[in-house]
């Protein structure tokens, strides 16, 4: 069996910026949460033969992050990249996406991390699997490759469903699922000394202007405020043990624990 | 604050390299100083990443990284257990360098894909008891018998002595040459009359096995010299050249934990009804710190760049390893007083930062015999 396994990623800005932020190579780096779906495709494809193409949708910055995923082990990246990509939400992105997926057919399935650490919609992956027509499952915690469909694995509060899949699919990745691991340092070498990303502009995907960008997007993000979170501290009374019950009594009530 | 000198591949490679170790040596580094254990269960998984052959050709099976990323990757390592960053630095720069630059092709062979991969840890043996920063004055012997090298050595104050499997040894090949007659032997561990001394125990750095190594009429093959008959002073200068940017990034990297907890601590700690960082006592230290790590920081990176460049190296890794280590100190210094009385504490960090930093200042030439280097530089 030998499969290809598409992993969308996100160059991500590491600190909020004030207002709309510029996107910098000293505040950007992979999201966090796309690297559990990285390591879950490298280990699929440890067990199963194949390959593994990074893709990613951004201004040319996010070249660092798939130089990244490269060095963890995928064998291609692709950055589609364009000015007039500037402002897209996350449907346009996921039509990007989808056309970019599209262009590297023949493919097996598509991952995507949970959800971003900068704008955390966690809406892109789903998305995209619904423009290019794909089953998809969320949350996949196990995959377990089959000659027919493939096993997969999701949690949903105390519950583990473990699914049937047809393959071409889409998944997003659970974040603790697969740690990921350690990046060898000669593949940071390697995957820098010479970077090897294929950058790919809206004519490459066959998308008009109209399909990305403001124009392509039905929602915009109008303001952007920090919020501050008023803190207090209360002290609890009494012998340890009490004051242990008391916190516990008072998280329950707050809904922050399972009572 | 953006950085000069920096490039992708380095922003990579720190993220990854603080992550790892913090995830790894971040939960032991307190204990593994406490019991002067080396943590072989950690040391075991960074062999197969790479960290034992940073600058190691690929085809050799190192990482084949530039000098700069040897410098962060010590400085990151350092950050989190500074008696590692030592291990990794003596084994890449002071062992494993040497070979590579003057050893044969057979010598690489032999020696090098197994250094590189951590299956073997490499060590530097030049000091004696009675000889420190006047390397010339070894007693050492390695004279020529039959068809090998019959070496007596008592070298001190090795650093991974306990562990090493690869040991250069300074000794006098030629007795009547005086600084011409001193050559580099390999010696590995094992053979006939080779012994490892008891540990030491040390201020700090304790994580790391520093032990004496002890020669008595060891029969070494010939094949076994490193580079020429007479080189010794030549080899062990060049290796101190490229084992002065490491010290420095292990300096850096200390000096920056000891910045990271002071600034953690002020901002947490009340006195008066308002956090340490509100009195102006503490402002003016922790600038004075940061300014500090920056230098250091901005010396070291260019003293590897430099190296980088072929260009020559020696006075700017001097005046980095000379500035960083005394940063060092100073910084440390600083964050246990922002700590008062806890930074005495063996339950606060940077009162391991403070012991490990003082060792910089003295090893691998000391803040004197630097200051001489770059003297003899600036006055021509």
């Amino acid at each position: 069996m030998s499969v290809h396994m598409i992993v969308c990623i996100k160059s991500v800005v590491r600190e909020a910026p004030q207002g709309v932020g510029r996107r910098t190579p000293e505040n950007s780096e992979l999201n966090p949460y796309d690297r559990p779906a990285l390591e879950a495709a490298l280990r699929l494809k440890d067990q199963t033969g194949g390959r593994i193409t990074a893709l990613s949708m951004g201004p040319p910055v996010g070249i660092e992050a798939l130089a990244e995923a490269r060095a963890m082990g995928v064998d291609q990246a692709v950055l589609v990249s364009d000015a007039a990509l500037a402002g897209s939400d996350t449907l346009a992105t996921a039509r990007v996406l989808g056309a970019a997926i599209r262009q590297l057919a023949p493919f097996d399935l598509v991952m995507f991390g949970i959800r971003t650490s900068d704008s955390d919609t966690g809406q892109v992956g789903p998305q995209t699997a619904t423009v290019i027509g794909l089953p998809f499952l969320g949350g996949v915690k196990a995959i377990e490759p089959e000659t027919d469909r493939w096993k997969m694995k999701r949690q949903m509060d105390d519950w583990e469903e473990t699914w049937q899949v047809t393959l071409p699919a889409a998944v997003t990745i659970h974040p603790r699922a697969f740690l990921p691991r350690p990046i060898p340092l000669v593949g940071i070498a390697q995957a820098h000394d010479r970077i090897d990303v294929q950058t790919w502009r809206l004519t490459d995907i066959g998308l008009k202007t109209d399909d990305v960008g403001l124009a392509g997007s039905p929602t915009r993000v109008a303001k952007l405020e920090k919020i501050k979170h008023q803190r207090t501290c209360r002290m609890l009374a009494g012998e340890p043990r009490e004051q242990v019950e008391a916190l516990i009594a008072e998280l329950t009530t707050m809904g922050k624990i399972p009572s | 604050m953006s950085e000069p000198f920096i490039t992708a591949k380095h922003r990579v490679l720190r993220r990854s390299v603080r992550a790892f170790c913090i995830d790894e040596l971040g939960p032991i580094a307190a204990e593994i100083d406490q019991e002067a254990r080396f943590p072989w269960e950690v040391v075991e998984k960074m062999g197969p990443l790479g960290y034992f052959g940073i600058q190691a050709p690929q085809k050799l099976g190192g990482a084949g990284l530039d000098a700069l990323s040897y410098a962060i990757i010590i400085e990151e390592v350092s950050r989190v257990s500074a008696a590692i960053g030592l291990c990794l630095s003596v084994h890449n720069s002071v062992a494993l360098y040497p070979i590579l630059a003057f050893g044969s092709p057979e010598q690489h062979a032999r020696w090098v894909p197994e250094l590189a991969s951590g299956r073997r840890i490499g060590a530097f043996c030049l000091t004696e008891p009675n000889v420190g920063s006047d390397a010339s004055a070894i007693s050492a012997t390695a004279l020529p018998v039959e068809d090998y090298w019959l070496v007596n050595a008592n070298k001190v104050f090795v650093t991974n002595g306990g562990i090493a499997d690869v040991c250069l040894i300074f000794a006098r090949t030629d007795p009547q040459a005086g600084r011409k007659g001193i050559s580099v032997i390999v010696v590995e561990r094992g053979i006939k009359g080779f012994v490892v001394g008891d540990l030491e125990d040390l201020c700090g750095m304790r994580a790391n096995p520093v032990s004496s190594i002890r020669l008595y009429d060891c029969q070494v093959p010939r094949e076994n010299l490193l580079g020429r008959s007479g080189q010794g002073l030549a080899i062990g200068l060049a290796a101190l050249d490229t084992g002065r940017i490491g010290i420095a990034a292990q300096a850096l990297g200390i000096a920056q934990a000891a910045l990271d907890e002071a600034v953690r601590y002020a901002n947490q700690r009340q006195q008066f009804g308002v956090p340490l960082a509100r009195h102006q006592a503490i402002q003016m230290m922790i600038a004075d710190m940061a300014t500090d790590v920056d230098a250091a920081r901005m010396m070291v990176y260019r003293a590897a760049l430099l190296k980088d460049q072929g260009a020559p190296v020696s006075r700017a890794a001097a005046q980095a390893k000379l500035f960083a280590s005394e940063a060092a100190c100073r910084v440390t210094d600083l964050a246990v007083q922002i700590h008062g009385g806890y930074g005495y504490s063996k339950a606060y960090a940077v009162e391991r930062y403070y012991r490990d930093a003082r060792v910089t200042r003295i090893y691998e030439g000391t803040s004197e015999v630097h200051r001489m280097v770059i003297a003899r530089e600036v006055l021509g």
